[in-house]
């Protein structure tokens, strides 16, 4: 390793002497660690660590840990807080000896209840202190599974994960009753719009991520963008200077993922990040399908048939170099992302439309900037990222056939078997965002955020290059800028207030709605939040925010998508109220309480519905929908080895538009509940931890979850009759095991895991007909290694 | 035997009492024999609920918590063989077909099965003749399928070369097909087929009726008549047979060229005496000058040479504008005659294009659909030239009227 370390080092001395930027002025830096721990020695997350001679401060992580940058050698006073425990004062002297890390203890304060602390994978509990309806994900526990961040994201209150089949397959997060583009999804902080499907959150694995964090309704100002319904930011976080965190799983359906994840830093701040992930499976699952024979028509009832035509695979490779704690760049990172993917069409909207050979490929090939340095002056933190995505998609459909579910096919005419074609687009999407902080005094901060970003598609088809369609302009550039102003006072109460300002600008060069559309909107909100004990928390937020129409939906994708040139912005006024309290039971019993409600007030709806002729999704607006609902969340724990947690959505969205379009009367569906969309759901889960199991330091994890989801209708729940013979679509009630087992070597560096998913090999649905994989195995193999952890 | 007969009573009381309780906790709210298709008018992607009724004259139904919802965006539905076939339409992906009888007035599903998505189909012998029609110059082929309406499964299949009737270097796409004697009539039109002008055509003004030997579908011969422009419309039926076996044709003037409506003829009727494969060049009626500037849009046959059209203003015509004006032809006195009764033409959101006639050569009952969103189905009567409002259909468009024994 320290062979490797030195060869970097100098690869990174010349590239930058090459690049030419000099940094002759530095003072040598140092950095340090630390952990906040209890009496007991139970890691305290979310503990604040200030420098009272100077701005620097960090905050402890889930284990505790914290770690503080670029501080010349010196004398330094410190101050650990953390609510219910005693201020700790301390002082240092720069450079430690040794490099050695620190443990600050802190007691509790006498009046307080005893020492809470609630394990489990969703408690995050910094995130979780904001005033925002806010949950964190602590990825981190969930690493030695096969999970990509959709599967965690689907344990969440409040939201759902909808998933057309296997791996890779299409999906639509739900949260709190809002899918599609209400929500929108960051890495970092960054926007993810542009990244393309070899980098989205059903092929992103669980461990390329520290934690995630859902916002639910109203957004922070520092997440600028135009999201309505929520937004989920991946925190991938440099959880460590030098590490190497390496995994491969195989299992069931032929699927294979392997993960690999590593920094290296030398002393002097050079930094190489690299992230790599692979998925691959032929989703080869048996369905229940009404098969077709394609001679006679005659359906075979209920045949039990294996996927054929449905593998689907993606390679991403992540690099960042650049460098950290440099007196001009706390971090400074050069980086590309490249990825590709393949995915096999095996069906249409319907199961009985059966494909064999259509498919679709994308790639992604984004160079990145990153920079952030806080205190440029003191006080203020800059962070700035942009990139570019190059990458294409392509939608391959060229056999004029037809297929059966037996692979047998026939001549279909010269339309290929959906719709012929080798359409290939670029979207040019481009991004720059600055954010500003600054922090007036100990109790207030304002920010000012800015995100741009530009999307310009051309494509082409060789099979129809007469199309005049691929030759039209089709471009959009939209800025958010946002100003907020936040008042703290540590561990009593918070709030802040903010501004967005959103313009959009689309050209269309053809059609009806062909010209220049220029739309400027803007929203505000609040969130404040209430410490009545420190273990009780209340929350409250509003939004009336704003959502452009996307891109995509303008203009279409020429594949699935039909473009609506004359999409509506879509407005929502967002409430929502939370409180969470935890409290022990006794010595080794924890509880951990939290519920949600949220009102929403939608005008101008943006949903995604068939087009005429069912072959493509379109974009439309409704009037209004109104949305109510409640979330909760219990969790337990016993000691340290036994936690159990039940997470309970409840929502109701319901249609508030009056009239049809063309119509006079009061529509028949005027205040219905909205369709298709799931209502009541939830997950619990169980996991018992063996310490030191067969061998000292080595430990054994046992976990269960179990999802269900209500019944739903596909169509108005109060039109057409709901008997046998009345054929109502529904989208069947689920329940889904799912247990794994995880044994841990040597302090974690060994992991190997054994899942086993969908145990009872029950018909899962999440959407209409598309049925999802039965029981499945999987292997999954971890190997973790960190210098620090090490020493 | 006084308390026999009296238990007995009690006994059928109780039980007409709980059948009766269980009819309205089970069964549709309406029972019958007739078949009423509804269309939501909120889009959701659901085609049409299913509902029956014993009455078109009077009463109402609803999609309120009743109908056999079908899935799709459009469907199209025929009858035969006393059998009623819900057909999707899903452009590029196959057609599902669900067939239903009727049961103690209940709809009585029979079967699935699946086809093409087709653009043309109708009654053959005991068959469904169904074609999928090529609009694509590229393409030569158009593929047929015969469904068999006894065993309900595809019993042939096959291709025939629809720029072979044309021979203009156009292709031939059917307006409909009918059987006719033991030949199918597919009158068509030509069409360019080509990217941007699909449906357009240089030769707006001339019909013509392709006829195929059946079941072999070979091309027998093409006939033409340059008095008039193109038979039927897309998806329109422009032939009907008479008591008599003569065949007559309508055309709506409507073909297009260069974007705009190019025909020089007018919209009218012609026939194809029974026997024969030749329009018959002694009869001729002009429908703009007996109907004093319509033009017929769609038609029904009630019998008696008795024929219900829709018809729209001459200047308002269009290749897919449905007239909501409804009046009487009888095609052998070459009369037309507007019925009173109907609502106010600016409530009318749209006339249904299947609909229902007991061909007693007088009645018909078609779909009436109001912008307040309501439908009626309306009962024309031919020999008073009235329409009467019956049946009031709530929850959307009425897109078929059909009847099962």
């Amino acid at each position: 390793m320290h062979i490797l370390h030195k060869q970097v080092y100098s690869i990174f001395l010349y590239l930058f002497l090459f690049i030419g930027i000099c940094n002759a002025s530095a003072q040598q830096k140092y950095a340090f660690s630390g952990r906040v721990i209890t009496k007991s020695g139970v890691p305290l997350t979310g503990a604040s660590i200030k420098i009272t001679t100077g701005g620097n401060s960090a905050v402890t992580n889930a284990d505790g840990k914290f770690f503080i940058q670029s501080l010349p050698s010196g004398h330094y006073k410190f101050k650990i807080s953390y609510i219910g425990y005693k201020e700790l004062k301390e002082e240092l002297t720069l450079p430690l000896k040794d490099n050695q890390s620190i443990f600050f203890t802190l007691q509790e304060e006498e009046n307080d209840l005893s020492e809470v602390v609630v394990t489990g994978r969703t408690v995050v509990q910094e995130t979780n202190r904001q005033a925002f309806n806010v949950t964190a994900v602590d990825a981190k526990k969930l690493y030695n599974t096969t999970l990509d961040i959709s599967g965690a994201l689907d344990r969440v209150a409040g939201i759902r994960v909808r998933e057309s089949g296997g791996v890779g397959s299409n999906f639509n997060l739900s949260l709190n009753g809002f899918s599609g583009n209400h929500v929108k999804y960051f890495i970092d902080g960054i926007p993810m719009d542009n990244f393309g499907t070899s980098f989205q959150i059903n092929n992103i694995p669980i461990n390329i991520a520290d934690r995630i964090e859902v916002y639910k309704g109203v957004v922070p100002m520092w997440l600028g963008s135009d999201a309505l319904g929520g937004a989920i930011n991946i925190i991938t976080a440099d959880r460590y200077r030098n590490y190497v965190d390496a995994s491969y799983s195989f299992g069931s359906f032929n699927t294979h993922r392997s993960v690999v994840n590593a920094a290296m830093t030398s002393q002097k701040g050079f930094t190489v990040q690299l992230n790599a992930f692979q998925n691959y499976s032929d989703n080869d699952y048996k369905v229940d399908v009404e098969a077709s024979d394609i001679y006679t028509g005659a359906y075979a009832a209920e045949a039990s048939l294996r996927r054929f035509h449905d593998t689907y695979h993606n390679e991403t490779f992540i690099a960042n170099v650049g460098v950290v704690d440099k007196s001009y760049a706390d971090k400074l990172l050069f980086g590309i992302t490249l990825g590709q993917n393949y995915k096999e069409i095996q069906t249409g909207a319907r199961m009985v439309t059966v494909f064999g050979g259509w498919h679709r490929r994308g790639n992604t090939i984004m160079p990145t900037l990153k920079y952030k340095k806080e205190d440029l002056i003191k006080g203020l933190d800059v962070t700035i990222n942009a990139n570019y995505n190059l990458g294409k998609e392509q939608n391959i459909d060229t056999m004029n056939v037809r297929y059966d579910w037996y692979g047998t096919t026939k001549p279909n005419g010269s339309n290929g078997e959906s719709s012929r074609s080798l359409y290939e687009y670029k979207n040019n999407n481009g991004l720059a965002t600055t954010m500003l902080n600054y922090q007036i005094n100990d109790n207030q901060s304002l920010s000012l955020s800015n995100v741009f970003s530009t999307f310009n598609r051309k494509g082409s088809d060789p099979l129809n290059p007469g199309n005049a369609q691929y030759e039209l302009t089709k471009k959009t550039n939209k800025n958010v800028l946002g100003l907020g102003y936040s008042f703290d006072v540590k561990s009593k109460w918070s709030a802040t207030v903010f501004g967005k300002f959103i313009n959009q600008n689309s050209i269309n060069g053809g059609g009806a709605a062909a010209g220049n559309d220029n739309v400027s909107k803007f929203g505000y909100g609040g969130a404040t939040t209430y410490f009545i004990k420190p273990n009780l928390q209340l929350k409250a937020s509003y939004e009336l925010t704003n959502r452009m129409p996307e891109a995509y939906e303008i203009f279409g994708d020429v594949e699935n998508q039909e473009g609506n040139p004359g999409l509506k912005p879509e407005k929502s006024a967002n409430i929502n109220l939370g409180m969470n309290y935890s409290f022990s039971l006794n010595e080794n019993s924890y509880l951990f309480f939290a519920a949600n409600a949220i009102y929403r007030n939608a005008t101008d709806f943006i949903y995604n519905k068939l087009n005429n002729n069912q072959s493509k999704l379109v974009a439309d607006n409704r009037e209004g929908v109104r949305t109510w609902g409640g979330d909760a969340e219990v969790r337990y724990s016993y000691k340290d080895w036994l936690t159990a947690g039940t997470t309970f959505t409840y929502q109701y969205l319901q249609n508030l538009q009056m009239f049809e379009p063309g119509y006079t009367g009061v529509s028949i569906v005027y205040k219905d509940q909205m369709p298709n969309i799931p209502y009541l759901f939830g997950n619990s889960d169980v996991s018992v931890s063996l310490k030191n199991f067969g061998k000292k330091g080595n430990n054994l994890n046992i976990g269960y979850n179990l999802l269900y989801v209500h019944a739903f209708w596909l169509y108005w729940p109060s039109q057409g009759g709901k008997g046998v013979n009345d054929d109502k679509k529904v989208i069947p009630e689920q329940l889904c095991h799912d247990l794994n087992l995880v044994y841990s070597l040597a302090k974690g560096r060994y992991n190997i895991a054994l899942e086993g998913k969908n145990l009872t090999n029950a018909s899962l649905y999440d959407n209409f007909s598309l049925q999802k994989p039965g029981r499945g195995f999987y292997l999954n193999l971890r190997y973790f290694f960190n210098k620090n952890n090490n020493n | 035997m006084k308390t026999n007969i009296l238990k007995t009573c009690a006994a059928l009381a109780i039980a007409v009492a709980i059948t009766s309780c269980s009819k309205s906790d089970n069964g549709p709210s309406n029972p019958g024999n007739f078949i009423v298709a509804v269309t939501p008018v909120a889009s959701t992607g659901v085609a049409d609920y299913l509902l029956t009724t014993s009455s078109l004259d009077t009463g109402k139904i609803t999609t309120v918590g009743s109908g056999v919802e079908q899935d799709g965006t459009y469907r199209y539905y025929v009858t035969h063989n006393n059998k009623f076939f819900s057909m999707l339409y899903g452009q590029g992906n196959p057609g599902a077909v669900t067939t239903y009888s009727i049961l103690n007035g209940q709809l009585n599903k029979l079967s699935n099965f699946q086809t093409e998505t087709v653009q043309a189909f109708a009654p053959v012998n005991d068959d469904l003749l169904l074609i999928k029609i090529s609009r694509n110059i590229t393409n030569p082929l158009s593929s047929w399928y015969q469904v068999n309406t006894n065993t309900l499964l595809i019993t042939a299949e096959g291709t025939i070369n629809t720029q072979e009737p044309s021979h203009n270097g156009e292709t031939a796409h059917f307006s409909w097909i009918k059987q006719v004697g033991n030949k199918v009539f597919a009158p068509y039109f030509s069409i360019k087929g080509l990217p941007g002008a699909a449906f357009e055509t240089n030769y707006p003004d001339s019909a013509w009726i392709a006829v195929y030997s059946y079941p072999e579908m070979k091309l027998e011969k093409v006939i033409k008549d340059n008095r008039t422009s193109f038979i039927g419309r897309y998806f329109t039926d422009g032939l009907a047979v008479v008591e008599n076996g003569d065949t007559y044709a309508f055309s709506s003037s409507v073909a297009v060229t260069n974007k705009v409506l190019s025909s020089t003829k007018p919209s009218a009727i012609t026939r194809i005496k029974s026997g024969t494969t030749e329009f018959d060049q002694s009869y001729f009626c002009d429908f703009e000058s007996i109907s004093n500037g319509y033009v017929i849009t769609n038609w029904i046959y009630i019998g008696d040479n008795n024929f219900v059209v829709n018809a729209s203003l001459k200047a308002e015509k269009g290749a897919y504008t449905v007239g909501t004006t409804i009046g009487i032809v009888n095609v052998l006195n070459k009369t037309f005659t507007q019925v009173t009764g109907m609502p106010d033409v600016n409530d009318i959101q749209g006339i249904t294009n299947n609909n229902y006639t007991p061909k007693d050569g007088r009645y018909a009952y078609i779909g009436v659909n109001l912008k307040s969103g309501l439908g009626y189905v309306y009962k024309i009567d031919a020999t008073n030239h009235t329409a009467t409002q019956g049946l009031k259909v709530e929850g959307g468009l009425i897109t078929a009227i059909q009847h099962l024994q």
